[in-house]
């Protein structure tokens, strides 16, 4: 599979957790508590790897809010997290416990909201970093398996997952989820691309 | 040309005063350019004293809220947010009606903040807001019933411990568990003594108060996670008690038999003059092959023997 540079690698995770330490900002505001977010690790992997990650394909239910941006780099970003901490995250966040398996019309908005929140974070950092602009559109909301939500964000079969796991702490809650960046291999050059000439400006300052 | 132009525009205005929906459009310094008929009649407010004005100053409440960076995300960054009204409630003062204004109780909003490119100058944003009142509601009748349904299914009405329904799936997991780990699993049936006597001469008001009692004093004996007590008919109580063997099970029944008579509650028709339980004890041992109804059976059995031998006491199944 793909791979980055150690140093390549190392910038990513370091934008990706200042993006998600402002995710977690606004959702602090929001909720009027504490919610700490981190990015421990990335990973690039095919889709169905990245689908294989999310659990046993077959049984497990997958909840996903994507977002498609474009501009320096054009990419589907999707936020995931199984069926049943997705559940987890917004009653933890709404403050609400409802006894109901699945989320209410109103509680997929909120978890609209939460994916809008932390992927415009992301992107927005990534953007900011690299001195570009892109564009978004608005969040959807999906459930299905792993592969249905990778697959339903479009794209060809030679595209690469860059997939970062997110840890999202809330209340003393610890819940895992993951955040997906689905790139074919333009995009994949383009992001490369800024990538090293970010390096390049930090260490030509350095 | 000219002439279309105009119609198209004229057009577009008619488009946006006939939406059921509120649009606001801020130009790149946040000041109003548009505010639609919608807008116009929940806010209260007329186009004419917004328009050109600073959003934030005319709703400084909002300054600092989400709204606040969802429109500089949309104006700086070119990044749409939305605002789901359940994280929000409803940040904008829009009412249905002058009863709601006065009252105080707002439209439930969903809001979505979208950047627009303009042609020639700096980007503006569209502010979308839709009234969701009536799915709130909706899903504050389904989540209201789920839960009652819920504590209806698994408790009784009267005394508010489990009810026979629980009882039995309890019970259910209990012994798979119990077979499983190979730990005793020990039933206690429980009987109040005499009660017919005491429903006849108290009458049923009363009945149903000293059931309400015994019952509470019971539950509250029960300290560990997974011991359960279940109303299992018109007097009587079945308790499960998990990972417990015969001897820790009577000393358990017999803890509940005193409470029971310490309670003190006058039933004047009996020896004692006080109302008093009859406890049937039987335990599972991991090696038993017998399953529920065999359980039942000798809890039973074993709470006969009790009534039989005078009441007021605990008996213990022999085992098979």
């Amino acid at each position: 599979m793909f791979n980055l540079s150690e140093l390549q690698h190392d910038a990513l995770v370091e934008i990706f957790n200042i993006g998600v330490g402002h995710a977690a900002r606004a959702m602090s505001e929001i909720v009027n508590e504490e919610v700490t977010m981190s990015v421990p690790s990335i990973s690039f992997l095919n889709r169905a790897d990245a689908a294989a990650m999310l659990g046993n394909k077959d049984t497990s239910r997958v909840c996903g809010v994507s977002q498609h941006y474009e501009g320096a780099f054009s990419t589907e970003a999707i936020l995931m997290f199984p069926e049943d901490k997705s559940l987890d995250i917004v009653r933890l966040m709404v403050g609400e416990s409802v006894p109901l398996k699945e989320l209410t019309e109103m509680e997929q908005e909120a978890m609209s909201e939460i994916g809008n929140i932390i992927l415009n974070s992301c992107v927005g950092t990534l953007a900011n970093i690299f001195s570009q602009e892109l564009s978004g559109s608005l969040p959807q909301y999906h459930v299905g398996t792993s592969e249905e939500i990778l697959t339903a964000s479009g794209g060809q079969a030679n595209t690469v997952v860059l997939m970062l796991h997110i840890d999202f702490i809330l209340e003393k809650h610890q819940i895992h989820g993951y955040v997906a960046f689905i790139l074919d291999l333009t995009a994949l050059q383009d992001l490369q691309e800024q990538v090293d000439r970010y390096l390049a400006k930090v260490m030509g300052s350095a | 040309m000219m002439q279309s132009e105009a119609n198209r525009l004229g057009m577009l205005d008619s488009v946006l005063g006939a939406l059921n929906l509120g649009t606001v459009v801020l130009d790149h310094a946040r000041r109003v350019v548009v505010w639609n008929a919608w807008m116009q009649q929940y806010s209260g407010l007329p186009g004419t004293e917004v328009i050109g004005h600073d959003f934030f100053t005319l709703f400084p409440e909002l300054k600092g809220k989400r709204i606040d960076s969802a429109v500089q995300q949309a104006l700086r960054d070119n990044f749409p947010s939305v605002l789901s009204q359940t994280l929000h409630k409803a940040p904008f003062a829009l009412f249905a009606n002058a009863a709601a204004r006065a009252a105080d109780e707002r439209l439930q909003q969903a809001v979505a903040v979208t950047p627009i490119e303009m042609s020639g100058a700096a980007r503006h944003c569209l502010i979308q807001i839709t009234d969701v009142s009536v799915a709130v509601n909706r899903e504050r009748l389904l989540r209201d019933q789920a839960l009652e349904l819920r504590s209806q299914t698994f408790s009784d009405g009267l005394t508010g411990i489990a009810n026979r329904r629980h009882f039995d799936v309890a019970m259910e997991k209990e012994i798979r568990r119990a077979k499983r780990a190979g730990t005793p699993l020990s039933l206690l049936m429980i009987d109040i003594d005499s009660f017919k006597a005491y429903n006849d001469h108290y009458g049923h008001q009363q009945g149903d108060d000293s059931l309400i009692r015994v019952a509470s004093a019971l539950a509250q004996m029960l300290q560990r996670p997974l011991d359960l007590i279940a109303r299992y008919g018109g007097e009587e109580f079945a308790v499960i008690l998990p990972e417990m063997d015969a001897e820790q099970s009577m000393n358990m029944a017999e803890a509940m038999r005193a409470t029971i008579t310490g309670l003190a509650i006058p039933h004047v028709t009996t020896a004692t003059g006080h109302v008093t339980i009859s406890i049937g004890v039987a335990t599972h041992q991991a090696s038993d092959p017998g399953d529920i109804p065999f359980l039942l059976g000798a809890a039973d059995k074993a709470l006969y023997m009790a009534k039989r031998a005078g009441r007021n006491r605990v008996e213990m199944a022999v085992p098979a």
